[in-house]
């Protein structure tokens, strides 16, 4: 086969400015592709990180059922008990005992609906970014059972500011109501609804005591030590905790819709992925239908020559294979490095940060380059370029010698 | 000396496009011819000759009639054994030099011996050999489009006996070279098949041709003058 190599590549260079164009065309739509799969991923990436990081952890362990339908009912009795089966788990990096219900807090002029949040200001430093994200005052310390944290906008709604009063009611676990003031130390701003607007965080015994739950918790969040841990890590703690008892769900579970947009990113970014490849094997498909017409006559040659219809169709395969090849490799360096170059610097989106806020990605999005990616475009690419050259290569393998060579 | 070539009753018939009249280029002959022989087919164009020469070498297939080459009836051939019949059995020299024009002179030349499946050493060995007995060993690494008509016409005649098939057929190979160097291609053929003991079967309307020949055959629309 090596003498059909050879032809295949001087035909290939026979011809630069045609193959340069072809390549050029691969080359650029891989690398469009890459750099945008790159900038989807970091910027999913950054969403997930900086939401889970806020407060919903990336992991949360309740009683059973606890997910579904909220309530103090479904608290768990012994929490630092069932916390000992995290410490077994090396990729659970931190885990923080919390307290949620929902209650009503009222002002002087308004009242609002709330989720009340119970937290151990001192663990829950080190699992959410909650604490980061206090614009006014001050983030919750141990002892504060007096204290409350709340959202800008709810502040807003009920008309307080810092130092101001506000009383927190709901019912209590023994179906008491009961009721409690907090003074404002902090305000959160967070850049979402779910926080800045329907959050209210005071401590773990302060909710305790309000709640009546005495030594109670509704959850325990943790944090594993990456993002790509979060799998193995449930899988690890469903081993280990009653799986009759309890619940342990990743941030993909807790937040569903969170997650169904990231799977609506990897659809679209697939869809790009056909659109190029259309361009692309357009591309290769016309340069490649082009040579087989121009070369009638050499494929007549050959034939008569005795080069079997297979052989034939090696050559044109080779052909395209050479051009998707190097359209390739020069796309899939181009888009890496560029991915890498970006994911390293950063690319500044200011200008609508506001908006990227509100999906909590932030205003600066780092590329995110994945390997394994790259190589599976340049892959399709490549198989690409051999699959659409099968129609212009029969074409070619079956012209009768005594046509082709007449012209 | 067996039969190299038997064709009985063949005729072929076209039908150009957009037409519904069929052309008739070859009407019922029939020929024998000896292997080791230096046939010249002779005729006006549109006599058929080339036709003939398509169809002895498995290019085309007869309408009606059977063609028998070296003992293989190459009108019941498909497609994929035709390409094995000519490969194994058959060396062509075009009018037009068809050479492959990405290939070199050298590489033309064991195209067909690559084919077949020959070594390396061995056809590059053959290959520089014939190329120097015709008077190209300067000329093995040019490509088709930096050789003159006669130098290509004799890289053909080299890739087509290197391959040591049983027949040549050589279509009109002096027509597009000068007379001196039309005279020293045929001069050249004629000595590989005394050497060679290959058959030649060359078409033609070039008189100093036909004299070249051992066996005249004339054709004249479609059909054997007698």
């Amino acid at each position: 086969m090596t003498i059909f190599i050879r032809i295949a590549w001087r035909n290939v260079v026979r011809n630069p400015a045609r193959s340069l164009i072809t390549i050029g065309a691969v080359a650029f739509g891989l690398a469009a592709l890459i750099f945008l799969k790159s900038f989807v991923t970091g910027a999913d990436h950054q969403m997930v990180a900086n939401y889970t990081d806020l407060f919903i952890g990336h992991i949360q362990i309740h009683k059973l059922g606890f997910q579904k339908n909220m309530g103090l009912d479904k608290s768990i009795n012994n929490p630092y008990s069932l916390a000992r089966s995290l410490l077994d788990v090396p990729s659970v990096k931190a885990w923080s005992p919390r307290v949620k219900d929902f209650a009503l807090v009222s002002s002087a002029e308004n009242s609002a609906g709330v989720l009340l949040m119970g937290i151990d200001p001192i663990n829950e430093r080190h699992l959410s970014t909650l604490h980061e994200r206090v614009r006014a005052g001050r983030w919750l310390e141990e002892g504060d059972d007096d204290k409350i944290v709340i959202g800008r906008q709810l502040a807003e709604n009920l008309s307080v500011g810092l130092d101001d009063k506000i009383v927190v009611m709901s019912q209590g676990a023994d179906g008491s109501l009961s009721a409690s003031a907090f003074t404002v130390a902090g305000l959160l701003d967070a850049g979402g609804e779910e926080v800045d607007k329907s959050l209210a965080v005071i401590t773990l015994s302060a909710a305790q005591d309000l709640l009546v739950l005495n030594r109670k918790i509704s959850e325990i969040a943790i944090k594993a030590t990456s993002l790509e841990e979060v799998d193995r890590t449930v899988k690890a703690l469903r081993d280990k905790i009653d799986g009759q008892q309890f619940e342990v769900l990743s941030w993909k579970e807790i937040s569903p819709m969170t997650y169904q947009w990231l799977q609506f990113d990897q659809v679209f970014t697939g869809l790009i992925l056909v659109i190029v490849l259309l361009i692309v094997s357009t591309g290769i498909l016309n340069t490649i239908l082009m040579s087989v017409l121009e070369r009638k006559r050499e494929f007549g040659i050959m034939t008569a020559l005795g080069t079997k219809p297979d052989q034939i169709v090696f050559l044109v395969a080779m052909e395209s294979f050479i051009l998707g090849s190097v359209g390739a490799l020069a796309g899939g360096l181009a888009g890496y490095g560029l991915s890498r170059f970006f994911g390293a610097r950063g690319i500044d989106l200011s200008a609508i940060s506001d908006a990227l806020n509100s999906f909590y990605i932030g205003s600066v999005i780092h590329p995110k380059a994945d390997l394994a990616s790259v190589g599976l475009y340049v892959g399709v690419i490549l198989v690409v370029s051999v699959a659409v050259s099968m129609v212009p290569a029969h074409r070619a393998a079956r012209l009768k010698p005594v046509d082709a060579l007449a012209g | 000396m067996g039969l190299a070539v038997e064709v009985t009753n063949v005729s072929r018939t076209y039908r150009p496009k957009g037409s519904t009249i069929e052309a008739k280029a070859l009407d019922g002959i029939s020929l024998n011819i000896q292997e080791g022989d230096f046939v010249a087919i002779a005729g006006p164009s549109g006599s058929g000759k080339t036709t003939l020469l398509n169809l002895i070498g498995g290019l085309d297939y007869p309408t009606s009639g059977d063609i028998m080459v070296d003992g293989v009836y190459v009108n019941k051939l498909s497609q994929v054994q035709l390409a094995e019949f000519r490969l194994r059995k058959i060396g062509f020299v075009f009018q037009a030099y068809n050479l492959i024009p990405t290939l070199t002179a050298l590489e033309n030349t064991e195209y067909v011996a690559f084919l077949q499946g020959a070594t390396r050493q061995h056809r590059e060995h053959d290959a520089i050999s014939i190329l120097k007995d015709l008077g190209l060993d300067g000329y093995t690494g040019r490509k088709p489009a930096q050789l003159s008509g006669g130098q290509q016409q004799r890289v053909a005649v080299a890739r087509a006996v290197l391959a040591r098939p049983k027949i040549i057929l050589a279509d009109e190979p002096t027509a597009n070279l000068d007379s001196r160097t039309g005279e020293g291609l045929m001069d050249l053929m004629f000595r590989m098949n005394k050497n060679l003991g290959m058959t030649f079967i060359f078409s033609t309307h070039d008189r100093m041709v036909m004299g070249k020949a051992t066996t005249l055959i004339k054709l004249h629309d479609g059909r054997i003058e007698a």
